[in-house]
């Protein structure tokens, strides 16, 4: 066992251009979300890049990732049995034709640990916090719509995978309570870094990181406001969730909710 | 030299890799890449267009593709001793089979949607990289019970995760090459024996019976006792059971080859 990851830093590389990045380095704390914004080739998935590779000044971007302020020894970035970071892509479909509960304890199985029931239940109730419809322990995989299959990898990633860092490249939200999801994946001390333009996801977050021409151009501290904009669209989520459970169900619907609760 | 042999299933994504790790080393290694295919490619014409490096392209057609690799690696090594690295593609049509020599670095780009690694053979369990590829189709927990399963059969290899689309993963393919080993001696070993191929059927029989089986498989041994097995190609086929299967076809006659029509002349 190495020792644990309390936090990363990146420190400056180059930008398309070869010019250098202008600021002397990002830390990133366990329990910590940092969304990564910019447009479409700005270097976004560069960046997740390296950190996922714990790049050491050996990829095009010229970064080096710290992890607790110390350079990273090949043997951990190369070791195949331990990976450091799960990463979310944009799509979750699942191949396996297996229930959930055999799914998750193939996981477990594959990750080294025992079975342990009490975990299963516990990945699947979380599971169903962020869903609208139920996920059952014998449901199977196959059978999960888009959002289910997208809160049982979130809750999956946050309880079963020991990876500390969790990477998420655009994820597709649809189905999915957003703010739950992210508030699961940081108590269970994960570093969470999010490419997103979401509203939810990306002012749900403590920073942003702003990436142009393959360089970090800026570091933007989300704001009290800007939180209580991203709780305000992830109120509306919700109520989208809940009306359209309502529509799945047969009923009617005769009310509109006007306001939005407030931050707690 | 070194010698890096990609080998995988078609479609899992070994030529997209290939580019990728062509891109990176071009400019500080003199390459050189040698594509293998059954009956038809053009990725030995588009590499060397794209990427100005010489290339060569070997089509197997009647022979097995991996058969046909061992076969034609010395020629190619022989030609190509200017080169820093050679990079070699192969049919990937077996799983039975892998032509990585023992000398060289062993590359298997393995789909992450193709099943249980646990079928895989040689393929898979003799390699010393194996690029899990498409893993962006699938979740991320099916990937780890993948890796996990891949671990189980070959325990020794480094593992990376690939996408031939952007890219991704070939900064560590490029670092095990990196740190492969330079051939040194002048003879080759593969790392396992191929199939054995020594029947009717593999004399071009196709009438499904034992009987026929074994006439043909005993003509074509005849002529395999006459022909001298260096596949010098002078009697206008690019090896010597090829030339036998035509002439058992009737499509050539024993005399094409110049050791038959010496050694007859002989008698």
């Amino acid at each position: 066992m190495h020792e644990a990851i309390k936090k990363i830093t990146i420190l400056p590389g180059i930008n398309k251009f070869g010019e250098k990045e202008k600021f002397e380095k990002i830390e990133i704390k366990k329990g910590e979300i940092v969304a990564i914004v910019g447009p479409t080739g700005a270097g976004k998935s560069q960046l997740l890049y390296d950190i996922e590779k714990l790049a050491q000044g050996d990829s095009k971007s010229k970064r080096i990732i710290l992890v607790n302020n110390k350079r990273v020894s090949k043997k951990l970035r190369f070791e195949p049995k331990r990976k450091l970071i799960a990463s979310l892509a944009q799509s979750m479909n699942f191949l396996t034709d297996i229930s959930v509960k055999n799914f998750l304890s193939l996981h477990l199985k594959a990750r080294g640990k025992k079975f342990d029931s009490k975990l299963i239940k516990e990945v699947i109730k979380e599971a169903n916090e962020i869903t609208g419809e139920p996920i059952l322990p014998e449901t199977n995989l196959l059978n999960l719509s888009g959002g289910q299959s997208r809160a049982l990898m979130i809750s999956d990633v946050a309880n079963v995978s020991i990876s500390p860092i969790i990477l998420i490249d655009e994820i597709e939200n649809a189905g999915i309570d957003k703010e739950k999801a992210m508030q699961i994946l940081v108590e269970e001390g994960k570093i969470v870094l999010i490419v997103t333009h979401d509203p939810v996801l990306a002012f749900n977050t403590d920073k942003r990181i702003i990436v142009k021409n393959g360089g970090i151009v800026k570091i933007l501290k989300t704001t009290l406001k800007e939180k209580g904009i991203g709780h305000y669209f992830n109120w509306i989520g919700n109520y989208s969730l809940e009306i359209r459970e309502k529509i799945r169900k047969g009923e009617e619907v005769d009310e509109i909710k006007l306001f939005c609760e407030p931050i707690k | 030299m070194k010698l890096i042999i990609f080998a995988g299933t078609p479609g899992s994504g070994k030529t997209s890799i290939v580019k990728h790790v062509i891109e990176e080393l071009k400019n500080n290694y003199k390459l050189f890449f040698a594509k293998f295919d059954c009956l038809k490619t053009e990725d030995d014409k588009f590499i060397a267009e794209r990427y100005k490096i010489p290339t060569v392209k070997k089509i197997a057609g009647e022979l097995c593709p991996d058969h046909y690799t061992a076969l034609e690696i010395p020629k190619i090594l022989k030609e190509n001793q200017d080169k820093d690295i050679i990079i070699l593609e192969t049919a990937g049509l077996c799983l039975r089979c892998s032509p990585y020599v023992e000398e060289g670095l062993g590359i298997n780009v393995l789909d992450v949607t193709s099943g249980n690694p646990s079928r895989y053979g040689p393929i898979l369990t003799d390699a010393d990289v194996v690029a899990i590829s498409k893993g962006d189709l699938i979740s991320q927990a099916e990937r780890e019970i993948f890796r996990a399963n891949v671990l189980i059969v070959n325990k020794k290899a480094t593992l990376v995760e690939v996408n031939g689309l952007t890219g991704e993963g070939s900064t560590d393919i490029i670092e095990a090459i990196k740190s492969s080993l330079e051939i040194k001696t002048k003879k080759l070993t593969l790392r396992h024996s191929m199939p054995s191929a020594i029947c009717g059927y593999c004399y071009g029989n196709k009438i499904i019976d034992e009987a026929a089986v074994q006439r043909k498989y005993l003509a074509g041994k005849e002529l395999k006792n006459l022909v001298p097995n260096l596949n010098c190609g002078k009697c206008g086929f690019k090896s010597c059971n090829e030339f036998i299967r035509a002439v058992l076809d009737g499509k050539a006659n024993k005399d094409q080859c110049p050791f038959i029509k010496e050694k007859l002349k002989i008698k």
